[in-house]
């Protein structure tokens, strides 16, 4: 009698272990859709040379928005690739080492206020230190614009359990300026608009299939902003 | 008796621990702690003394209102260590006068004394925006070596910061408030120089040193 019970309770307890293991295992390999659109206006061709920097900053002027600091984190970090001829200056250090010139008060709008600034002697040294050829201005921001649906959950003697559906859209619309900043002009513009539909179906555990709608406007601008800022010959490499 | 008495009594020491619990539950409590970078730029040419008072150093706002949860933000520390950093690099000398205004050292051209006039905040679920926003207005006072006001003007300052990438309420305003302050010392840095009896004086001082360049010269 006891070791039929004792395989009983194994039987139970490998089905549950399977059953948890697929729904993580279906949790972390899938996710929602996500369409991404880029879109670039060039003006002129990258030119980064060995010992150039680029910097990438947010615009945080914006009364209604922000545009997100993980985003720019995000973008410095796909595009840093120094083998490749990238060398990004995180945001925070950047803006730390040129307070407070680049605050969300007094950071330069239009390039030509760029004039006013390298009037500065101290900042012109720091600039030159930091051997910045680009100014890459991202703005906009990711929403959640619509959701749906409900989940509810509940405990009893019998256990615990949630059952229901929901469903959520996001989007990002990000555009991205490139200031040569010693030829002083505008390079280009390069627009990311991503939007994306999350899934949480709930039986007994929920199960959500996020879409990584901003991660993957980062991504798409990261890869465009390497194809921009490189020059020619070297993005072949 | 004694025993009722007794129960009684325990129960009275109940409900107001737990009523305490609750009340505490409701209170927020944020403690800024900012460090801040040295302003980037020329330092005017002026000796400068600033006096902190000891409400500066340890400003708290509290709010108690219906409306709202109860909300003790100490900015005190942060405050004191953004204006020693960003006045401290704004003139070729700073003196941090520990009293004013009696045993102030002699040669100074100005007397700087910071002091808080408001603070406010909005919570996301106040503005339906998912933006945590603060706003921090200070009364600027200049006096001489005599203890006369030479200028006064005000510093606005305002920080904001999403929801989306931090935990608590309580962190999301420490970042929002430190974003002011720094919002603070750019104002300040910058603004300097535009307030009309100051900018005389610096333009004083500028001809006074040239003046005694060229005799020096000569």
């Amino acid at each position: 009698m006891y070791p039929v019970r004792g395989n009983l309770k194994e039987d139970v307890l490998v089905k549950f272990l399977s059953a948890l293991f697929s729904i993580s295992v279906l949790t972390l390999f899938s996710s929602g859709c996500t369409t991404v659109v880029i879109d670039e206006y060039r003006r002129s061709s990258g030119e980064l040379a060995v010992g150039d920097s680029v910097v990438i900053l947010g615009r945080r002027h914006s009364s209604d928005y922000e545009t997100e600091p993980d985003l720019i984190d995000c973008v410095g970090k796909t595009l840093h690739n120094p083998s490749a001829g990238v060398n990004v200056i995180p945001e925070r250090q950047f803006v730390d080492a040129l307070y407070p010139w680049f605050e969300p008060r007094t950071a330069p709008m239009h390039i030509k206020s760029l004039d006013k600034l390298m009037d500065i002697p101290d900042v012109r040294d720091r600039m030159a230190e930091y051997g910045v050829k680009y100014i890459v201005w991202i703005d906009g921001s990711t929403e959640t614009t619509s959701s749906a649906g409900s989940i509810g959950c509940s405990i009893g003697t019998a256990g615990a359990g949630c059952f229901g559906f929901g469903t959520w859209d996001k989007e990002s619309d990000y555009e991205a300026a490139v200031w040569d900043f010693r030829d002083q002009e505008l390079s280009g513009k390069i627009s990311a608009d991503a939007q994306g539909t999350s899934y949480m179906p709930a039986i007994v555990v929920p199960i959500p299939l996020i879409a990584r709608v901003q991660n993957n406007a980062c991504k798409g601008m990261a890869a465009q902003l390497q194809e921009f800022l490189l020059p020619p010959q070297s993005a072949s490499r | 008796m004694n025993r009722l008495l007794n129960g009684i009594g325990a129960i009275r020491y109940f409900t107001l621990v737990a009523l305490a619990g609750l009340l505490a539950a409701c209170a927020h409590t944020v403690s800024v702690d900012g460090e801040f970078p040295a302003p980037v730029g020329d330092p005017h040419p002026l000796t400068v003394g600033v006096y902190l008072s000891d409400d500066f150093r340890q400003f708290t706002y509290s709010e108690n209102r219906d409306d709202r949860d109860e909300w003790n933000i100490d900015t005190g520390r942060a405050q004191k260590n953004l204006f020693e950093t960003v006045l401290g690099s704004m003139f070729q000398e700073t003196i941090n006068l520990a009293q004013y205004p009696s045993d102030l050292p002699q040669g100074l051209d100005l007397v700087i004394v910071p002091e808080v006039r408001e603070l406010q905040f909005t919570m996301p679920r106040e503005t339906r925006v998912n933006i945590f926003e603060v706003w921090i207005k200070y009364d600027m006072h200049a006096y001489n070596q005599q203890g006369e006001s030479v200028a006064e003007w005000v510093i606005t300052a305002y920080g904001k910061t999403p929801t989306a990438f931090l935990k608590s309420q309580e962190a999301a305003l420490a970042q929002a408030i430190n974003v002011a302050l720094r919002d603070a010392g750019a104002t300040l840095y910058t603004g300097f120089e535009r307030v009309p009896e100051l900018q005389a004086l610096i333009a004083n001082k500028q001809r006074a040193l040239s003046m005694k360049q060229t005799g020096s010269d000569k």
